[in-house]
């Protein structure tokens, strides 16, 4: 059982002085598994990376990766593992080439992979423009891309990732996710944090969820949504375009938590019984001498989910 | 590859910059052919240890020892730039030891250590050569002392870099200790002829240990005395890796 498990965590706690920032987390991630890490800012994601790839020892509990102590045998799962910091990583003296180049030379990869892997990198995170180009030089979008793109350079059972996609453009940012979900029908496991929670959405198998320390939920992003996904949201328009004496009269309704409008003039109306909302939306419209030009009950999203989650059971640091 | 050999490369490759290094090799030709020859038609000729030197002869021997000041200054500097740029934690959760990653960072520093004494010497040469008086047993002293000095000053520079929390503030505080450990030694003027507060300051500073026993090296002047400098040279340098080592390992990531 414990051959198939990536990351296996029990008890795990990390104090800084009288600080907890990781207060007894247990959880386990499976092999060619993406495991989603996801909180608010301050809730010990960083920290528990920190601690499973071996850069800080707990205070308490333990922790395996790839079937190794995390105490005890560092140097072990470093050789297995890759890391994408959620801060930049560079060096200042290489041009993007040279940076993946020697980043692979740096991890014993025999020149000619080094050389291979680099050239398909380049092409598959479109660096063409900037391989020549110095890390100083590079702007943040390029500096973070070449950064993920580097990480793939070395073989590795496990990838570490943190926030990878902070300065991404969409185009790119889907890219690496696609890129990413490749390696892990290939056999590679993934530990990811993001905030932007659509690509937890895309790319997560199971996600747990971090506040202040605890883990407070795990589950898949599907069931997250339907287990604390409670307020919904029902889109509607008007053939007359807006109604302020609408908007007014589906505020004083009991059932709506809130009435926005966006700015092509469609409203979003919350609700946790969007089934009831609907016939007083038409009953209010009529009243009015309005109608209902089209109407539908908006998905859950996992970002709904996650603000429900947090706020039910214990508000962010 | 060995893992050394590997993280020295790095080093030398990303974060050695080559405009620092050029002027850190222009600096102690200053000294030699400015200073050594301003003042040397000033200062007769005089004894060290068992040779009689000109005062550029004396000053030149000393600045091919900046040298070593210089390289340990990049040890620090090699590490600032792996902190900034977050590089230093990207290493430490590849597979290496702390250990190795520190040790790569010293031996990176020998290296431009030997290089530029070296090259010094070579640019020198037309100053020094007229006197020099080589053996190899001088020679071999000569390479134990700059290895010394340089491992001295390339551990205290890591050591700063740790204490210190700002790239800015390390280059400060580096370049004042630089031109402390550089006046209070023998590389511009012999401790033993210093007033009495002065020759206790410069006979604690490992500089004029490395300047004393390269000197003597060149010119044939070893003394007993020497051997002595180099052992205490090699107890502050053992010392001070110590220390270096100790800080290191308090890092907080």
């Amino acid at each position: 059982m414990a051959d198939e498990l990536a990351v296996e965590v029990n008890d795990l706690a990390k104090r800084f002085g009288d600080k907890s920032a990781v207060d007894g987390i247990s959880f386990e991630m499976k092999r060619s598994e993406v495991f989603g890490f996801l909180g608010p800012n301050g809730a010990g994601k960083t920290t528990t990376i920190k601690m499973l790839t071996t850069l800080l020892q707990p205070t308490s509990g333990r922790a395996a990766v790839l079937g190794h102590d995390v105490r005890t045998e560092g140097k072990k799962i470093r050789e297995r593992i890759g890391v994408v910091q959620q801060q930049d990583s560079f060096d200042q003296g290489l041009r993007t080439e040279a940076s993946m180049d020697i980043y692979g030379m740096v991890w014993d990869v025999p020149s000619g992979v080094r050389r291979r892997r680099t050239e398909e990198l380049i092409e598959r995170f479109a660096m063409q423009e900037f391989r020549k180009t110095g890390s100083l030089d590079l702007s943040a979008g390029q500096r973070r891309r070449l950064q993920v793109a580097r990480e793939f350079v070395h073989d590795m059972d496990l990838l570490f990732l943190d926030e990878p996609t902070v300065g991404l453009d969409a185009i790119v940012r889907r890219n690496v996710l696609d890129y990413l979900k490749e390696r892990v029908k290939q056999g590679l496991s993934i530990f990811f944090t993001t905030h932007i929670l659509e690509e937890a959405e895309y790319l997560c198998d199971r996600i747990a969820v971090i506040n202040q320390g605890k883990i407070i939920a795990i589950d898949t992003p599907q069931n997250l949504k339907r287990r604390f996904g409670t307020r919904k949201a029902v889109e509607f328009r008007l053939l007359e375009g807006t109604s302020e004496p609408l908007v007014q009269a589906l505020k004083a309704s009991g059932e709506v938590s809130d009435v926005s409008q966006d700015e092509s003039g469609g409203y979003k109306v919350t609700t946790s019984k969007p089934e009831s909302v609907i016939p007083e939306i038409y009953r209010a419209a009529d009243r009015l001498g309005l109608s209902v030009s089209s109407i539908y009950i908006a998905e859950t999203t996992l970002e709904d989910a996650f603000i429900s989650l947090v706020n039910e059971k214990g508000a962010p640091r | 590859m060995n893992v050394y050999a590997r993280l020295v490369y790095r080093n030398l490759r990303a974060n050695l910059d080559r405009i620092t290094v050029f002027f850190e090799l222009i600096f102690p030709l200053f000294f030699i052919f400015i200073q050594g020859f301003g003042l040397g038609g000033i200062i007769p000729d005089f004894k060290v240890g068992n040779a009689i030197l000109t005062y550029p002869q004396y000053l030149a021997a000393g600045a091919v020892t900046l040298t070593v000041i210089n390289s340990g200054t990049n040890a620090g500097t090699q590490l600032w730039y792996d902190r900034k740029n977050g590089m230093f934690e990207q290493i430490l959760m590849g597979p290496f030891t702390r250990a190795q990653y520190i040790l790569s960072i010293i031996l990176a520093t020998l290296i431009l250590g030997v290089v530029a004494s070296s090259l010094v010497f070579l640019i020198a040469f037309p100053v020094l050569g007229t006197g020099l008086s080589v053996t190899p047993f001088g020679v071999l002293l000569i390479a134990v002392s700059v290895f010394l000095g340089t491992v001295f000053f390339g551990t205290f520079a890591i050591a700063i870099s740790v204490a210190l929390r700002s790239s800015e503030t390390f280059q400060i505080v580096s370049t004042f200790a630089f031109f402390v450990f550089l006046f209070v030694s023998s590389v511009f003027y012999p401790a033993s002829d210093a007033p009495g507060p002065i020759q206790l300051a410069t006979f604690l500073n490992p500089l004029t240990y490395t300047t004393d026993v390269f000197r003597a090296g060149l010119f044939g002047g070893l003394t007993p005395f020497n051997f002595l400098e180099l052992g205490v040279l090699a107890a502050e340098s053992a010392a001070m890796f110590a220390l270096s080592v100790y800080a290191f390992r308090r890092i907080r990531v």
